[in-house]
C-alpha cells in the first residue's frame, strides 16, 4: 500500500493505483479527458499535468500514467503544472471550430469547461484549422468530427469495452479521425454511451439534436424500465417532452454505461396516443364519472355473475407500490383473482426463478463482470438484458470462458460484443465444478420451469433475466399472495372481468371476457378493448419502485410532470383553435396542462381501496416491505433477498 | 436627558433657510426639463436599452441560433424558445419568445447573445392594455436588418461548414483525407 503526499494530504491507496486516482479518492480532482474510469489510462490528451515535488520521480509528470508509489509528494497546483495545463487545453483547441453556440454538448462540456478554467480566451495561433468530414452514423448519433480533441475514449469503449468492430481509428498525426470504416450505421447495441463518453460534442444525441440546453433539462434519478436488469438512469425532459436518457453509474449494476434500447426509446412517453382522459365506453369523462361508472359497473358484475368473477391483474411493468395495493383492493372487493401474470408459463417461470434466488444466490451485474467462467442458458442476451451482455463481455475480456447452452442461445449474441463463445446442448456438459466464480445467465423467455429449478443443482450463482422491470417483485407478491396466472383463472371459466393495471391481456381473453378495466399509460389493446379506462401516469412521470432481476429494489423519482409534449400540440389547445396550430406554445392559460390529468397507477388503487370502503392508504411499505421507506434514489438500491 | 450647554446657533439656521429657499426659487425661474409627452418626444441615444429584436446576417439569415444562452442569462425568466434543424445543418429557432411584461431591459441577453442576434433598440413605447400583448413571438421580433454589427455572420467563423462548404472558412484547411498516406 504506497503512501503518498498530495497537495499536503496524506493518501494511502492500493498498489496500481494512478496518481490521479488517488488524488480523486481524497477530493482532488485533476483534470483529464483521455481517462475514465472504466477504461483506464492512455495518456493521450496530456492534461492531468502535475508538479512531483519529491520522490521516486520528479517535475511535470502525466498523473493518469504515473503509479502511485511510497514517498511521493505531489503538487496539482504548482505554477509550472497550471502552465503546462493551460498550454495543452490552449493547443487542443487550436483546431476547434468555435461553434459552441450551435454544439448539443455546449453546457455539459468537458472542453469547455477545462478551456473557462484554463484561462484560455484569446487564440494566439495563427495557422489555418484542420478540418474533416462527418460520416452519417445512423438514426441515434451525430459525428461532428471537428471537434475532436483525439483523447481516444471513442474507440477504446467501442472496440475494447463493448467490443464493436465496425467503427474505430483512422489516419496519422494530425489527421487521426473517428469514424465508421465503411459508410452504414453503428452495430453495436451500446454505440449511444459515445454520447456520454465524448467530453466534447463530436458525437451527440441525434434524437435530441438542438432541443434543450443541460441546464434546462427537468432530471431526476430513475431507473429503465425496458427490460428486468434495472439499469440506474437519467431522463432528461423539457416542454413535457422526454428527449434524452442519460446513464447514471451503479457500480453493482449497470456500471457508468447504458445500452442504446434504454437510451433511446423514449418516444412512448411523448406519444400523443397515449391515454391521457378517463373514458367510460369510448366517451372522455371526469375523473370521478369514471370511477363512480366503475364502482357501479363491477357492483352490477357481481349481482349478475356472483361474487368472485372480477380478476384484479397486475404486470411485470407496473412499479412495486401498485403490485401491492392491488393484494389489498382485491381482498377488499372479494374478487375471485388476484394476478400477477397473464401468461401460465411465464408466470410459472417467474416463480420458479424468484424461488431460486430465495436461496441467496443471486448474481447481480457486478457478479458477471468478475465471474471466471459465464453460461448463458436459452436466452438472447441482445433481446431479454442487453447490458447482460457487456457485463459478459468484461468477464471475457478478463480470462472467462462464456458457454452458449440450448438452441435459444443464439451465436449472434456473443459476435455482438465480439466474444468467443463455447456452443453446449445441455447445461451438465459445463464443467462448472472447476471454476469458482461461475455465473449462470438464464432466459426466462423460452426455458422451461423445469430446467430453470433444475439449476437448484448448478455450483453458480444465478442471472436470471425476467420479462419485465418490476418482474421480481411480480413474482414475490405472486407467491406471497398465492396468486395464480390470469391464464389459469380463466381457464375456470368464472372470470367475467378484468381489472388490468398495466397489464397486457392477451386477446383471446380480452374476447371472451364481458367487462374489462384498463389502467395504462401505453396505448396498448387491452385499453381499445376496455369499457373503462384510467389514464396512468409513466415512470417519469411518478415516484415508485422496480425489483430488477436479481432482487434488488431501486426507487426512482419524478422527473416530469405529464402533458401533451408542446411540440405538436392540437390547435385545440391554442388560442384559436380555428387556425393551424402555431409552433409555439399557447397563448391561453391553464390549470393543468392539456392531457396532463393523469395519476400514478398506485394512487388510482389506492383511490379504489378507499372507495370500496377500505382503511385509508397511508403507508404502502408495511411488513416485509417495510426496509423500503426510505429508499434513497442514488444509494444503489436494495437487495431483497440474500 | 442631558440639558442643552450650548445656546442655539441661529445665525447658522437662518443661512440654511435662505441658502434652500435660494435653491428653490432659482428652479421655479428655469426652463422646465420635462417634456409633454406624448405631443413631444425625447430622442434616446443609440445605445438606449428598449425593445428587443433578432437581427438577421449580411446575407439576409436569421442570426439567432436558438442557443438558449440568452433566456439562461435572463434574470428575470422572460426568455423562452425552442431551437431545430434547418436546411444544411443551420440551427434556428422553432420559436422564440419574449415576455415584455416581465422584461427589466437590462441587457444581459443581448450581452450573453453570441451570433449577436438579439440587439437592444431605443424604442421605448411598449405599452399595451392586454397584458398578452407584451408577449411577442419571434415574427414580433425579427427584423429585416442586421442592427449594429452589419458584418458579422457566426457560420463565416463556426467551422462547421453551413454557409461556406466545410473547410471552406478564410482559417481553414481543407478537409483531410483520411486514407490518404501523404504526411
Amino acid at each position: 500500500m504506497p503512501k503518498l503526499i498530495i497537495d499536503h494530504i496524506p493518501v494511502e491507496v492500493p498498489a496500481g493505483t494512478s496518481v490521479l486516482e488517488a488524488a480523486k479518492s481524497v477530493g482532488i480532482w485533476i483534470p483529464h479527458f483521455c481517462y475514465h474510469p472504466a477504461l483506464g489510462s492512455v495518456g493521450a490528451c496530456r492534461l492531468c499535468a502535475v508538479k512531483m515535488v519529491d520522490g521516486p520521480v520528479k517535475g511535470i509528470q502525466m498523473s493518469c500514467m504515473l503509479p502511485a508509489q511510497d514517498g511521493m509528494v505531489v503538487s496539482t497546483t504548482d505554477p509550472e503544472a497550471l502552465k503546462m495545463r493551460s498550454l495543452v487545453i490552449e493547443w487542443l483547441m487550436t483546431n476547434h471550430p468555435h461553434d459552441c453556440p450551435v454544439c448539443d454538448e455546449g453546457g455539459e462540456c468537458l472542453l469547455q469547461d477545462y478551456t473557462v478554467a484554463g484561462g484560455h480566451g484569446i487564440r494566439r495561433y495563427e495557422g489555418k484549422k484542420r478540418t474533416h468530414e462527418n460520416q452519417d452514423l445512423g438514426p441515434y448519433i451525430e459525428h461532428e468530427m471537428n471537434r475532436c480533441i483525439q483523447c481516444y475514449r471513442c474507440v477504446r469503449f467501442y472496440q475494447d469495452f463493448a467490443g464493436g468492430s465496425d467503427f474505430g481509428v483512422m489516419g496519422s498525426a494530425r489527421r487521426v479521425y473517428y469514424g465508421r470504416f465503411q459508410e452504414g450505421k453503428l452495430e453495436s447495441p451500446f454505440s449511444g454511451n459515445l454520447v456520454d463518453i465524448c467530453p466534447t460534442g463530436v458525437f451527440t444525441d441525434k434524437t435530441a439534436r438542438f432541443r434543450a440546453r443541460y441546464w434546462d433539462y427537468e432530471m431526476a434519478p430513475s431507473v429503465c424500465p425496458h427490460c428486468s436488469l434495472g439499469c440506474n438512469t437519467v431522463p432528461a425532459a423539457r416542454y413535457r417532452e422526454l428527449l434524452k436518457t442519460i446513464a447514471r453509474e451503479n457500480p453493482a449494476v449497470n456500471g457508468p454505461f447504458i445500452c442504446d434500447r434504454g437510451r433511446f426509446s423514449n418516444a412512448a412517453v411523448n406519444d400523443p396516443a397515449r391515454p391521457r382522459m378517463p373514458l367510460v365506453d369510448g366517451k372522455e369523462a371526469s375523473w370521478d364519472e369514471a370511477l363512480d361508472a366503475l364502482m357501479l359497473r363491477i357492483t352490477e358484475l357481481e349481482e349478475v355473475y356472483g361474487p368472485g368473477s372480477l380478476a384484479v391483474v397486475g404486470s411485470p411493468r407496473l412499479p412495486l407500490e401498485g403490485n401491492i395495493l392491488l393484494a389489498r383492493l382485491a381482498e377488499l372487493l372479494g374478487a375471485g383473482y388476484l394476478c400477477y401474470f397473464a401468461d401460465r408459463e411465464e408466470g410459472e417461470r417467474v416463480a420458479a426463478a424468484v424461488s431460486l434466488l430465495a436461496e441467496g444466490r443471486a448474481a447481480s451485474m457486478a457478479d458477471v463482470r468478475k465471474a471466471d467462467c459465464v453460461v448463458i442458458l436459452e436466452a438472447d442476451l441482445r433481446d431479454e438484458g442487453p447490458m447482460m451482455l457487456l457485463a459478459v463481455r468484461q468477464a471475457w475480456r478478463s480470462g472467462a470462458p462464456v458457454f452458449l447452452v440450448g438452441k435459444h442461445a443464439p451465436l449472434e449474441q456473443a459476435r455482438a460484443v465480439s466474444v468467443e463463445a463455447i456452443e453446449l446442448n445441455i447445461i451438465e456438459e459445463v464443467p462448472l465444478a472447476i471454476f469458482e466464480r461461475a455465473v449462470v445467465i438464464c432466459g426466462t423467455r423460452n426455458s422451461t420451469p423445469a430446467a430453470i429449478a433444475l439449476l437448484a443443482r448448478a455450483e453458480a450463482k444465478i442471472a436470471p433475466l425476467l420479462p419485465g422491470p418490476n418482474a421480481f417483485g411480480a413474482g414475490l407478491l405472486a407467491r406471497e399472495h398465492g396468486a395464480v396466472t390470469l391464464a389459469e383463472a380463466a381457464a375456470s371459466g368464472k372470470v367475467k372481468g378484468i381489472l388490468a393495471v398495466e397489464a397486457d391481456i392477451p386477446e383471446e381473453l380480452l374476447a371472451r371476457v364481458p367487462f374489462v378495466v384498463a389502467l395504462d399509460w401505453l396505448p396498448t389493446e387491452t385499453v381499445r378493448r376496455a369499457q373503462v379506462v384510467l389514464p396512468t401516469a409513466a415512470w417519469v412521470e411518478a415516484d415508485g419502485t422496480y425489483v430488477s432481476f436479481e432482487g434488488r429494489a431501486q426507487r426512482f423519482r419524478k422527473v416530469m410532470a405529464p402533458g401533451l409534449p408542446i411540440r405538436g400540440l392540437p390547435a385545440r389547445y391554442h388560442a384559436s383553435p380555428d387556425k393551424s396550430a402555431p409552433f409555439h406554445p399557447p397563448r391561453v392559460h391553464r390549470s393543468v396542462p392539456p392531457g396532463g390529468d393523469l395519476r400514478p397507477a398506485w394512487r388510482v388503487v389506492a383511490e379504489l381501496v378507499e372507495r370500496f370502503g377500505g382503511e385509508r392508504v397511508e403507508e404502502l411499505f408495511e411488513g416485509r416491505w417495510e426496509q423500503l421507506r426510505d429508499l434513497d434514489p442514488e444509494g444503489g438500491g436494495v437487495r431483497l433477498l440474500g | 436627558m442631558a440639558p442643552f450647554t450650548k445656546p442655539m446657533p441661529i445665525f447658522n439656521d437662518l443661512k440654511a433657510l435662505a441658502t434652500g429657499l435660494f435653491v428653490t426659487w432659482k428652479h421655479i425661474f428655469r426652463r422646465p426639463v420635462t417634456v409633454e409627452y406624448p405631443d413631444a418626444k425625447r430622442t434616446p441615444y443609440p445605445r438606449y436599452r428598449a425593445r428587443i429584436v433578432l437581427t438577421r446576417d449580411p446575407d439576409g439569415g436569421e442570426r439567432c441560433v436558438a442557443c438558449y444562452l440568452c433566456s439562461a442569462a435572463c434574470p428575470v425568466d422572460c426568455i423562452s424558445m425552442e431551437a431545430a434543424e434547418g436546411e444544411g445543418g443551420r440551427r434556428y429557432a422553432r420559436w422564440f419568445r419574449i415576455n415584455f411584461s416581465r422584461c427589466i431591459f437590462c441587457g444581459l441577453c443581448a450581452e450573453a447573445c453570441p451570433t449577436l442576434a438579439i440587439q437592444m433598440t431605443p424604442d421605448y413605447e411598449i405599452c399595451e392594455r392586454d397584458v398578452m400583448e407584451l408577449v411577442y413571438e419571434k415574427e414580433d421580433l425579427l427584423i429585416d436588418g442586421c442592427g449594429k454589427d452589419p458584418e458579422y455572420n457566426f457560420y463565416r467563423h463556426a467551422g462547421i461548414g453551413v454557409v461556406n462548404p466545410r473547410g471552406g472558412n478564410p482559417d481553414e484547411e481543407p478537409p483531410v483525407d483520411v486514407r490518404g498516406l501523404m504526411p
